[in-house]
């Protein structure tokens, strides 16, 4: 077990019970004497109205009771006068921001409110109608109004929607005017600084509202500077981060209730993951500025929270209780301070130690990546002489490189070429290529001659359908050759079957015969008459499937029949 | 050093003289303190020099900003006592106390050696400040047995500084009785 990098700070728990959200924390120099109060936006328990809890260090200095629900909390700095104002506080509640200015309310801001849906309007208009006061019709009515999309729908119906029908009818008796506009919820409040990241610059509120609009209010008159729509189709806000300077360039990043996705990139773009053991419960930043290092702090259900810088684990805290809510940043004097709320309502506080150290090769850094999502680190060899030899020399003579290159890739290119022409023109003597693509057709010939023995071989290429209805027949001069069996039936030709066909060839010579014949080569080939035409015919088609040319080899002069043909002239 | 002193000094058998390092987070009143130490009518040029129970006191100051506390140990091996100064008001902060006290005291410089370690518990009158036993607790100083101890409440801002004088008096009676003990 390694030392701890944090301190405990020893909370008196029996009086603290916090009930919040991660937008309710802030931690805000809120009386100008650098020494951070932590302010706790706090629902309150049961019947417990809630509250504004304002910590100095452990101990709770005062609290505020708050009309509403608080959204979000934060503190800015509203003008850069010396001598420094205190920071203002901006609490969200429901459809309007209350202002505080040294604890005091100082303004209300109301988010403008928007005309109602005209369906709605008008099952309005019919409910107020006393006529309709009847459970027969108010059933009809509800009904409808039951129908409109929950998220179109105001605050108003929705209530009314969840009262029964006594109540209901006593709703509608006292209320006096129809319902025109609707109040906009507002779901999440952030700051942004207008001119200089100083600390102590002037920021401007940034409002996410329920309708999918995002507000920038001035900071002095806390009226909008700036509106933006999320997007055509209504989409709900959840978080946003404002960054950059509004008078510079800044950029709201919202994640919206309808996909819940974690982008970590600023295009929103998946970068990375990692595979937790347990449940994840929270989540927050935590920069540590004299280190120079921005970790992210997990808490899981397990109520271990790991830190991590990427994603290599840097630090391991297990806390006794399930976080709720946590922040890192300036309390007290304390630069670095680590604020966690449990769900039981406990205060935790804990300080980086000065000597503490995040980097992965301090001696007592615990360094567990996760096995799962770990990869090896690539093996990259040293750069060898021989390397940076070649690298210099590409460096130097790139262009006679490329060149040379070139004119290689064209020799390869003609190469190919010239020997697919030659394969083709091979090819045209045993392999026939035609419309009937997964028949093939191939032939050999055997023999010195000059009956030869031709054997045709028909294969069927296809897997799955069997070939029915073939013949093949034989296309020669009958001067130079004569076929024993010049047509052939094929019988059915299942899926990859091959079938072997042979026939006899004779080669014809008449009775003046050439003496050249004695004199040709014996392994050349036959003159222009010994191309034998082979036809694969279909039937029921009238021109042949497949063609192929078989180009007979000349008959060995020995054994030309010579002396028969010499006694069957002798006879004649 | 003026006749007076001399006078004195010689009139008891020879000053003890040592150099206190004073400690302190910043913000805990260490200035302050010093400040108040310091004999009215001495000019101020005098730096922080002051006297008490026949020792002749010269006070180093050390920075207490978390970025200059790295700087502390600079100044330990010419020191015969030290003065921790902590703020009994700052809660949250006395664990940063401890761990820094913790951090000094366990520096070779300082470990091998019997010094007199005196801790002020200051701005005891801001309220909800803690007590000196709470402070002495929280400091985890029942730990520290090689070296002899004290602790007080202080409050530099009312005249006087309350526990200050007293204190001062312990860590010179320490300080004489180690010369005596050490000739």
């Amino acid at each position: 077990m390694t030392m701890s990098r944090w301190l405990d700070v020893e909370v008196g728990t029996d009086d603290i019970d916090l009930n919040s959200l991660p937008s309710n924390l802030a931690l805000v120099d809120l009386h100008n004497d650098n020494e951070y109060k932590l302010l706790v936006g706090d629902f309150g328990r049961g019947e417990e109205m809630p509250k504004l809890k304002i910590f100095r260090g452990t101990m709770q200095m005062s609290d505020l009771v708050l009309p509403d629900l608080p959204l979000g909390v934060v503190g800015f700095y509203t003008s850069e006068t010396m001598p420094r104002q205190c920071p203002v506080i901006a609490i969200a509640m429901s459809s309007c921001i209350y202002i505080y200015r040294n604890m005091k309310l100082f303004y209300k801001y109301y988010l403008p409110s928007v005309e109602h849906n005209t369906c709605e309007l008008e099952i309005w208009k019919q409910l107020m109608d006393p006529i309709n006061h009847n459970e027969e019709s108010l059933r009809g009515l509800t009904a409808s109004l039951q129908a409109i999309p929950q998220k179109v729908l105001s605050n108003q119906s929705q209530n009314f929607l969840n009262l029964d029908f006594e109540q209901r009818i006593e709703y509608l008796e006292q209320l006096k005017e129809l319902p025109d506009r609707k109040n906009v919820e507002i779901v999440c409040i952030t700051t942004m600084k207008i001119n200089s990241v100083n600390k102590h610059g002037v920021s401007c509120l940034v409002v996410g509202s329920e309708e999918g609009d995002i507000i920038i209010l001035d900071p002095t008159t806390f009226t909008p500077m700036s509106l933006a729509k999320l997007c055509a189709v209504k989409k709900t806000p959840y978080q946003m981060v404002a960054t950059g300077l509004y008078n510079v360039d800044y950029r709201v990043t919202v994640a919206t209730r309808c996909d819940p996705s974690i982008c970590t990139h600023i295009k929103g773009k998946k970068q990375w993951s990692l595979t937790l053991e347990h449940r994840p419960v929270a989540l927050t930043l935590v920069p540590i500025m004299h280190l120079g290092t921005t970790l992210i702090a997990v808490a899981l259900a397990s109520g271990h929270l790991h830190l991590y810088d990427g994603k290599s684990r840097r630090d391991t805290m297990f806390i006794k209780d399930v976080v709720s809510v946590m922040k890192f940043g300036q309390l007290g004097k304390e630069e670095n301070v680590f604020v966690i709320i449990t769900t039981n309502g406990n205060l935790m506080l804990k300080i980086l130690k000065r000597t503490a150290d995040f980097n992965a090769d301090a001696a007592s850094a615990d360094v567990t990546t996760d096995p799962l999502s770990s990869e090896k680190p690539w093996l990259i060899p040293k750069r060898s002489k021989l390397f940076l030899e070649q690298s210099a020399r590409e460096r130097e003579n790139s262009i006679a490189m490329h060149e040379t290159f070139q004119h290689e890739l064209n020799r390869l290119r003609l190469l190919a070429a010239k020997t697919l022409l030659e394969v083709h023109v091979k090819s045209d003597n045993s392999i026939a290529v035609g419309a009937l693509e997964p028949i093939r057709l191939t032939a050999e010939v055997e023999g010195l001659g000059p009956v030869f023995r031709v054997t045709l071989i028909i294969e069927n290429r296809s897997s799955t359908s069997a070939a029915a209805g073939l013949a093949l027949l034989f296309h020669v001069h009958t001067n130079n050759y004569k076929v024993y069996k010049p047509y052939l039936k094929v019988p059915l030709l299942g899926p990859n079957c091959q079938l072997r066909l042979p026939t006899k060839v004779e080669e014809i010579f008449d009775e003046n015969i050439n003496p050249e014949i004695f004199l040709r080569g014996v392994t050349g080939q036959g003159g222009e008459g010994s191309l034998v035409k082979i036809l694969l015919l279909k039937e029921g088609q009238r021109s042949p499937v497949l063609a192929a040319t078989v180009q007979m080899p000349p008959t060995d002069p020995m054994m030309i029949p010579y002396d028969d043909m010499q006694t069957a002239t002798a006879f004649q | 050093m003026g006749l007076l002193d001399r006078v004195s000094g010689w009139l008891s058998g020879g000053r003890t003289r040592a150099t206190v390092l004073v400690l302190g987070l910043d913000n805990s009143g260490k200035s302050s303190l010093l400040r108040a130490l310091r004999p009215h009518d001495s000019p101020a040029t005098h730096g922080d020099h002051f006297s008490s129970g026949g020792v002749t006191f010269e006070a180093h100051e050390a920075p207490g900003a978390a970025r200059l506390r790295a700087l502390w140990e600079r100044h330990f091996s010419n020191a015969d006592a030290i003065i921790f100064v902590v703020d009994a008001a700052d809660h949250l902060r006395l664990v940063v106390a401890r761990e820094e006290l913790q951090l000094a005291l366990a520096h070779p410089e300082l470990r091998a050696r019997r010094l007199p370690l005196l801790v002020l518990a200051n701005k005891s009158d801001a309220p909800h400040a803690l007590s000196t036993a709470h402070v002495a607790a929280a400091l985890g100083l029942e730990r520290v047995t090689d070296k002899p101890w004290h602790v007080c409440s202080s409050s530099a801002v009312c005249a006087g500084g309350a526990g200050l004088a007293d204190g001062v008096s312990w860590l010179a009676r320490q300080l004489r009785d180690a010369a005596v003990h050490g000739h």
